[in-house]
């Protein structure tokens, strides 16, 4: 059932969050300390970065993995997980 | 049912977000990450205070489906009464899904969702385990293996060994009350996401655990979430197995166990653990392991 068929009699003032994944917007790029580097040359599209980034961060796309550095907050899970080499880390502010 | 042979077959829809407030590299927030991709939109979270809670925090939320956030202890019978109340509103294809801590599933949680898991209701149950009660600074839960230092049971003069308690067996417990049980790791994604459709179709109760590897806690470098949580299943220390009407299938089955001290050297909660304490949690594993292969295919529970 949709929102607009329930009569919602709530009380006045609660906080009720209405866009759904309005985190993306949020930026955690200050957390990091080092930043994933794509190197589409040694990839081999086997998605293993994408399957594995906890903060989707890392969106799909038919040309490999596209990097989100809003979200991303440098754990580098993907540089560790990449059997090819294709992801390698870059310092921060370097 | 929507089954998946390798990484490719993972769908490619997102319905969780970047900007959460969940550590770097954490483990419980991957799971319900790869959770929502087979449960989907039309899903109802249902958590009970963890580290988990922090994600939806006002005014943002990561998840594109809905949360309802409660008190730690009943998780399971918010989620049994939700289910009712959706059938009631004919929204039976909806799913009810706990994504629930070990603190508050092996410890304060317990009564309810065994209550729930008796009386057999259609929801899903996920245990992100991070063996301990990781939101409040790492303090020792049931769920705690042996030997390793939490902030209650730290290392010193008089105890070395850290948690001397043994760890429930929780899938044992769960698969006593005959329902659908079974551990998953974040190393194996398409095992995992194959069990959560399994639990999606079920009619009736289904429990998963998943092994949620915690940097802040474990005390390792974020990086290496999914090599910890894969070793942790090589070694024995998770082992993958299901328990359904009391069988027991190991789902991932290996000739021999990778010895533990790899595992153990990676992560500073075990560090400066004596060399007993090592051999000790060795044999519990071991003993662990023979159990499980002696009674595979077989009626466990």
């Amino acid at each position: 059932m949709r929102e607009e068929e329930i009569p919602y009699k709530g009380i006045e003032g609660i906080p009720i969050i209405r866009e759904p994944g309005s985190a993306a917007k949020v930026n955690r790029g200050s957390w990091r300390l080092v930043r994933p580097v794509h190197h589409s040359e040694k990839c081999t599209k086997c998605k293993i970065c994408y399957i594995y980034c906890p903060d989707a961060a890392i969106n799909w796309t038919p040309d490999g993995p596209d990097i989100n550095l809003t979200s991303c907050k440098g754990c580098m899970i993907c540089a560790e997980e990449c059997p090819t080499g294709a992801m390698t880390e870059e310092k921060e502010g370097a | 049912m929507q089954e998946f042979k390798s990484l490719k077959d993972i769908p490619e829809q997102d319905y969780f977000t970047g900007g959460s407030s969940a550590c770097a590299g954490c483990g419980p927030s991957l799971g319900l990450k790869l959770a929502l991709k087979v449960l989907g939109p039309e899903t109802i979270i249902i958590n009970s205070a963890g580290c988990m809670t922090l994600l939806p925090l006002y005014p943002n939320t990561p998840l594109k489906a809905s949360w309802i956030h409660n008190a730690i202890e009943n998780a399971a019978s918010t989620a049994a009464g939700a289910r009712h109340g959706l059938d009631m509103m004919g929204n039976g294809d909806m799913n009810v899904v706990v994504y629930a801590g070990d603190g508050a599933t092996y410890d304060i949680g317990f009564a309810s969702l065994s209550a729930a898991a008796a009386k057999n209701e259609r929801i899903i149950y996920i245990c992100y385990n991070n063996q301990s009660y990781g939101n409040t600074g790492f303090q020792w839960s049931t769920a705690t293996p042996y030997g390793s230092e939490t902030k209650t049971t730290p290392r010193g003069k008089e105890n070395p060994t850290g948690t001397t308690i043994v760890n429930k067996d929780m899938l044992k417990i769960m698969g006593a009350h005959r329902v659908y049980a079974a551990t998953a790791s974040l190393a194996y994604p398409v095992d995992f996401l194959n069990k959560l459709s399994r639990a999606k179709e079920r009619d009736g109760f289904s429990y998963i655990e998943l092994l949620g590897a915690c940097t802040a806690g474990w005390n390792y470098d974020p990086r290496l979430t999914i090599k910890i949580s894969k070793l942790a299943v090589r070694c024995g220390m998770w082992p993958l197995y299901e328990i359904e009407h009391g069988m027991l299938t190991l789902n991932k089955d290996f000739s021999e166990l990778k010895p533990i001290d790899e595992f153990l050297k990676m992560q500073g909660r075990y560090r400066a653990l004596p060399p007993d304490g090592v051999e000790r949690l060795q044999a519990l594993i071991n003993e662990h392991w023979a159990e499980l292969k002696e009674y595979n295919k077989q009626r466990y529970v």
